[in-house]
């Protein structure tokens, strides 16, 4: 067991590594002198005289070897220093730090919708008799994964704001300004958790344990909730990694759309102006997020499931 | 959004396509049980014809706008309304279908030739070039795939073709997984083996023998990717990465639109449903591709 | 977003490039006042919040720094300047400066203070932090670019007395007055002027105001609080003492029809940028629109006349008369803005009207066109000698208004045989821009200033000169217009060299530049300064 977690946290770091370098080989074939991008890119930098441009060709090290600055960038991205930003001259890693309770408290209030939503659908769905209503919920899913979030967004603030006036339309005013972007966000993420969770349902229904469950004597819900949810939503806890990394994608479009001031709205004003520092950054960031809940994942799901093969590989990402 | 996402969240019942011949008879049996599929296939087919005949569904010009008729809500002269300087929304959203395919067909073709490449490669060859491309693929996998996207937009610029480079090759370690996995299971096959020791060279093998047994499954693969791709596309031009007003972009048309929410519901509402319908309709017919049509007795 | 900040930037470049200015003041005309204005001073009730969105943030809250209209308007209201300008007639009249004396060349001006103003600090305001501020503000550097070029020419502050100070220039420097009724100059404590203009920056100032930032939130908010105590305000305020209102909140929201469905549906009392479409649902609502004409040079779309194709003159005059601006105006911006009727708007000082030139006349472009040898393609677009009638036009993403007039444009030039090939910027690229002069048009062009030495700041080719102009005798006049004290001379010299910016077709002036907000029902007495800045002293709300 040790080993096996000393060689997943070898390759967490490893995969780290290697998104940072990444990150680092895509910005650094940037089309044109970067230096020059990055000087007219400072909102506030004007005028840039060769001087200024040369001074700036040091700081950011590009008058160096491409190997060197690798090494040196590289150095500091460990130390937790993605340099400052561009456009508005604060470090990365704080221009980060302060974007991240907006997208905390999104990302956290859309999870915790989209299990409520996703798992009531899930369950539902399976324990229903009814053949139609099975159908519609079932139906559900592949609708709210085919919807754009930008648009759900969009058509929400239309709805709830503009015309039954419930919620406010931007901003992070408090609880009820997080109502709509936490909607918009949840329901796709809720579409996956009812698709992975509907079907490990209705495979563990027919596993031997619930069958004799069944035998003897216990009722057709409590048979549901009792004994096949709780192992069924084991093997949905595989599906955490895929969730967050598409909680982070939508966060953009919706932080967007909100006008929140979180991550998503970092990296795409970021993207917009060649905001470098700022966008390797927060990719880098996603990375690490993304490597640690699946980390955590792999490391706690032998602990709750013991017949899983340590070592062996599972199908998901 | 995430390519590989609805790879992965594909019914388990899957099973390989058994082909047989073309049987009219049963085909229709199968649509007829499935009228969402039916609606699905002329959503896709619409939009097709949209993307390549747009002068067949509209008389009108997608640039040219009458000012004087802006903000006409929809009605049956203008079906999807008009925007802030009269064009006609319907038109541009049809002439918009050319742009939006375009984009998500070439993420789709990045995806497939270098996702599939170096999946190939990598079952083929096995080794260390294996264990250097699956490396490079969890790497991929491990990066969000929009934050990918978002990188890669910054380093090739912004318009149509850049956003869909920027989609395929975020989609790409999803592809190169299938492939390989696809072509170390055909590899072990008898007549490959067979071809193999009889000595017929090895590229001869894996064009002749190997590509063309393991592309079914990365088929499938990129028809359940349209979808996501389609999205992906929109998402980037919505948050405007796309190519240069006035083209009629599906994305900027609906991010356009947000400066007339107040206004005009129509022009951010109207092609956000086409968006929603295609996509719908690209991963139904995907489904039915996949597992349906095959399991159908 | 930062709207204005193109503007500023492409004063910056002109300054760098040392400009002196010589003013006239006048005040702008402000015109279609909703129900917002009106109710005289003392009706108003005291207390309440008002949340004012706007749709950008600069990321400065120093208003010394600060560029962008959206960032002022709250900014304006955390310092007290010198001096103010009625908006009705251009007068200066007193705020900090109870009195002033301007030496006889124009070139020292003495300042005596009211006695009893102090920062929120509790520092009192004084001849010393005066010249604290002066002193500082050259040093500012780049993003302080209107106030350093208020201040050029300057030598330094004498403190009198306590409460007189005196401010010396190497020559004339007759815009000065005007200078410190504005923001850019207002005075900020000395642990402020301590500081380094990027903590300024990102913490803010603390000033003499009837309003202290109490919080900052990039791309956010920015909130001001009640500065209580506050007894030294503009002699043009109506209401004495403290403001009426407890707090300001200024809340960027990028989204022009989210701004405009929150203030319909009550999420906020007012906003900024109102453009055309969004009039209708507003006045439904029972919103006030308010709307002011920024006096300076408005809105055009300005050549690189270095560039091949419109480096013919031919081309330029015929775009000239192919632009429709009553469509453009009637479609696009605000009501109540106007076509333009020469580079500069009419509000400014010196406007000469040349209605006869600029003008829509198709069939005259069409015959400028044919005679300059252009004709028309198998597509509609003209051609000579295989080179395409094809433009590149630059704009930059800041107002929700520019996209759909040029836009509009486009339409419209088609329409002659010319094609306009579009390319939206970022503001930020926009310093790069000019300095390669890699575009056959540019969008904007805007400049704020009630004086028509704005025409030499954009235009001469001694200056940054953007828009690659030949050498011409149009230097000279811009050149003498600035060195003539003489107003109606000056007014001849400004006219003339209006004519042949028109005539030459270096640029094609589209609409004079109009600012329009919505205000709530609930709000009273909102008012714009003669800049196009905003008073919150005097609002309430009800």
């Amino acid at each position: 067991m040790r080993r096996y977690m000393v060689r997943r946290l070898a390759q967490a770091a490893g995969v780290l590594w290697a998104a940072y370098t990444v990150s680092f080989l895509v910005l650094d074939f940037l089309p044109g002198d970067p230096v020059s991008a990055m000087a007219a890119g400072g909102l506030q930098t004007g005028q840039v005289d060769q001087a200024q441009l040369a001074a700036l060709q040091h700081q950011y090290g590009f008058d160096q070897p491409v190997l060197l600055q690798y090494g040196e960038y590289l150095g500091r991205a460990v130390r937790g220093d993605f340099g400052d930003s561009v456009t508005t001259g604060r470090p990365v890693a704080a221009t980060i730090a302060a974007a991240l309770p907006q997208t905390f408290q999104l990302t956290g209030a859309a999870i915790l919708l989209a299990v409520l939503i996703g798992g009531g659908l899930a369950v539902v769905a399976t324990i229903t008799r009814l053949r139609w209503l099975r159908q519609v919920l079932l139906s559900l899913s592949p609708l709210a994964i085919s919807v754009p979030a930008f648009w759900v967004g969009l058509v929400l603030v239309q709805l709830l704001s503009f015309r039954a006036r419930i919620f406010p339309a931007f901003g992070d005013n408090g609880v009820r300004g997080l109502v709509l972007p936490a909607v918009t966000l949840a329901l796709p993420a809720g579409a996956l958790i009812a698709q992975v969770l509907g079907k490990s349902l209705l495979s563990t229904l027919n596993e031997a344990y619930v069958e004799t469950a069944r035998a003897k004597g216990a009722g057709r819900v409590r048979v549901h909730l009792r004994h096949a949810l709780p192992n069924a939503a084991l093997p949905a806890l595989t599906v955490v990694g895929l969730l967050v990394g598409q909680l982070l994608a939508n966060a953009v479009v919706v932080e967007t759309v909100f006008a929140r001031n979180g991550l998503g709205r970092v990296i795409a004003t970021a993207v917009t102006v060649q905001d470098l520092p700022v966008v390797q950054g927060v990719v880098v960031f996603g990375a690490l997020v993304f490597v640690l809940v699946n980390l955590f994942v792999d490391l706690v799901y032998p602990l709750l499931d013991r017949r899983i093969v340590v070592g062996g590989r599972r199908g998901l990402a | 959004m995430n390519g590989p996402m609805v790879a992965e969240t594909r019914p388990a019942a899957w099973e390989p396509v058994r082909r047989r011949p073309a049987d009219w008879g049963r085909l229709c049996r199968f649509l007829g049980r499935r009228p969402g599929l039916v609606l699905s296939i002329a959503m896709v087919g619409l939009v097709a014809l949209a993307a390549f005949r747009p002068g067949l569904l509209t008389a009108r010009d997608p640039l040219l706008g009458v000012p004087s008729e802006m903000f006409r809500p929809p009605s049956g002269q203008h079906w999807f309304g008009t925007d802030e300087l009269g064009r006609d929304l319907y038109t541009r959203v049809v002439y918009g279908a050319a742009l939006s395919l375009k984009a998500t067909l070439i993420a789709l073709a990045v995806a497939f030739v270098v996702g599939g490449g170096l999946g190939s490669v990598a079952g083929f060859i096995g080794r260390w070039v294996e264990d250097l491309v699956m490396r490079v693929v969890d790497v991929l996998l491990a990066i969000p795939a929009l934050f990918l996207s978002l990188a890669l937009v910054t380093a090739l610029g912004h318009g149509t073709a850049e956003i869909a480079v920027a989609v395929g090759v975020a989609s790409v370690a999803g592809f190169a997984r299938v492939m390989r996995a696809e072509v170390l299971r055909v590899r072990q096959a008898v007549y490959v083996e067979a071809a193999h020791s009889s000595g017929v060279r090895w590229y001869t093998v894996l064009g002749r023998h190997v590509l063309p047994n393991a592309a079914g499954p990365v088929i499938a693969l990129a028809a359940l990717d349209f979808g996501a791709a389609i999205l992906a596309v929109s998402s980037l031009s919505f948050l405007g990465y796309g190519a240069p007003p006035p083209a009629p972009e599906w994305g900027a048309i609906i991010s356009s639109g947000r400066n007339y929410l107040a206004n005009a519901w129509w022009l951010s509402t109207l092609p956000g449903l086409t968006v929603t319908a295609l996509t719908l309709a690209a991963n139904r017919i995907a489904r039915a591709l996949d597992g349906e049509w095959g399991t159908q007795r | 977003m930062f709207v204005l900040a193109v503007r500023f930037n492409l004063a910056r470049w002109a300054l760098a490039a040392g400009v002196t200015a010589v003013t006239v003041l006048a005040g702008g005309c402000s015109s279609g006042n909703g129900d917002a204005a009106g109710s005289p001073g003392g009706a108003g009730r005291s207390g309440g919040t008002l949340t004012f969105a706007v749709g950008t943030d600069a990321g400065c809250v120093d208003p010394q720094q600060a560029g962008s209209s959206d960032t002022v308007y709250a900014l304006r209201q955390t310092v007290d300047s010198l001096t103010d300008q009625d908006p009705a007639t251009g007068k200066i009249v007193p705020w900090l400066a109870q009195s002033w004396e301007i030496g006889a060349d124009a070139s020292t001006f003495t300042f005596h203070l009211r006695p009893g103003a102090t920062f929120s600090d509790g520092t009192p305001v004084n001849a010393q932090v005066v010249k604290d501020n002066f002193d500082a503000i050259p040093k500012l550097g780049a993003l302080a670019i209107q106030a350093t070029g208020y201040l050029s020419g300057y030598v330094g502050t004498t403190v009198v007395d306590d409460l007189t100070a005196k401010v010396a220039f190497t020559g004339p420097n007759a815009q000065f007055l005007q200078a410190t009724t504005t923001s850019s100059l207002g005075l900020v404590a000395a642990s402020s002027v301590a500081k380094t203009p990027q903590q300024r920056c990102s913490d803010g100032v603390i000033g003499s105001g009837p309003f202290v930032l109490s919080g900052y939130r990039p791309n956010q908010s920015i909130t001001l609080v009640k500065r209580a105590g506050y007894a030294w305000g503009s002699s043009l305020w109506t209401k004495p003492g403290e403001a009426y209102l407890d707090s300001l909140v200024f809340k960027v929201v990028p989204e022009a029809g989210v701004r405009t469905g929150s203030l319909v549906s009550g999420q906020v009392d007012a906003i900024g940028r109102v453009g055309r479409a969004d009039e209708a649902a507003l006045r439904a609502a029972g919103v006030g629109l308010q709307a002011y004409t920024i006096p300076g040079v408005g809105y055009n779309l300005g050549f690189n006349n270095a560039r091949p194709i419109v480096h013919d003159a031919a081309v330029r005059q015929a775009i000239m008369v192919a632009v429709d601006r009553r469509q453009i105006v009637d479609t696009v911006f605000p009501s109540g803005t106007q076509p333009a009727t020469s580079v500069l708007a009419r509000t400014t000082p010196g406007y000469r009207d040349l209605a006869s030139a600029v003008t829509f006349d198709a069939a005259r472009a069409r015959s400028l066109l044919d005679s300059a040898g252009w004709a028309a393609g198998g597509d509609g677009i003209r051609e000579k000698s295989g080179t395409r009638l094809s433009l590149t036009v630059v704009w930059f993403a800041n107002a929700a208004t520019y996209q759909p007039a040029v836009e509009l444009i486009q339409q419209q030039l088609k329409a002659a045989g010319v094609e306009l090939v579009l390319k939206e910027l970022q503001v930020a690229q926009f310093p790069q821009l000019l300095k390669s002069g890699d575009f056959d048009a540019m969008w904007g062009g805007n400049y704020s200033r009630a004086d028509p030495d704005s025409l030499r700041t954009l235009y001469s080719t001694r200056l940054g000169n953007a828009y690659r102009l030949p050498v011409t005798r149009l230097d000279t006049l811009l050149a003498q217009q600035e060195a003539e004290p003489d107003a109606a001379r000056r007014q001849d010299l400004v006219g003339e060299a209006q004519e042949l910016i028109v005539r030459d077709a270096y640029v094609i002036p589209v609409v004079d530049q109009q600012t329009e907000l919505g205000v709530s029902p609930r709000v009273h007495d909102l008012t714009f300064a003669v800049s196009g800045d905003i008073q919150l002293h005097d609002a309430w709300k009800r």
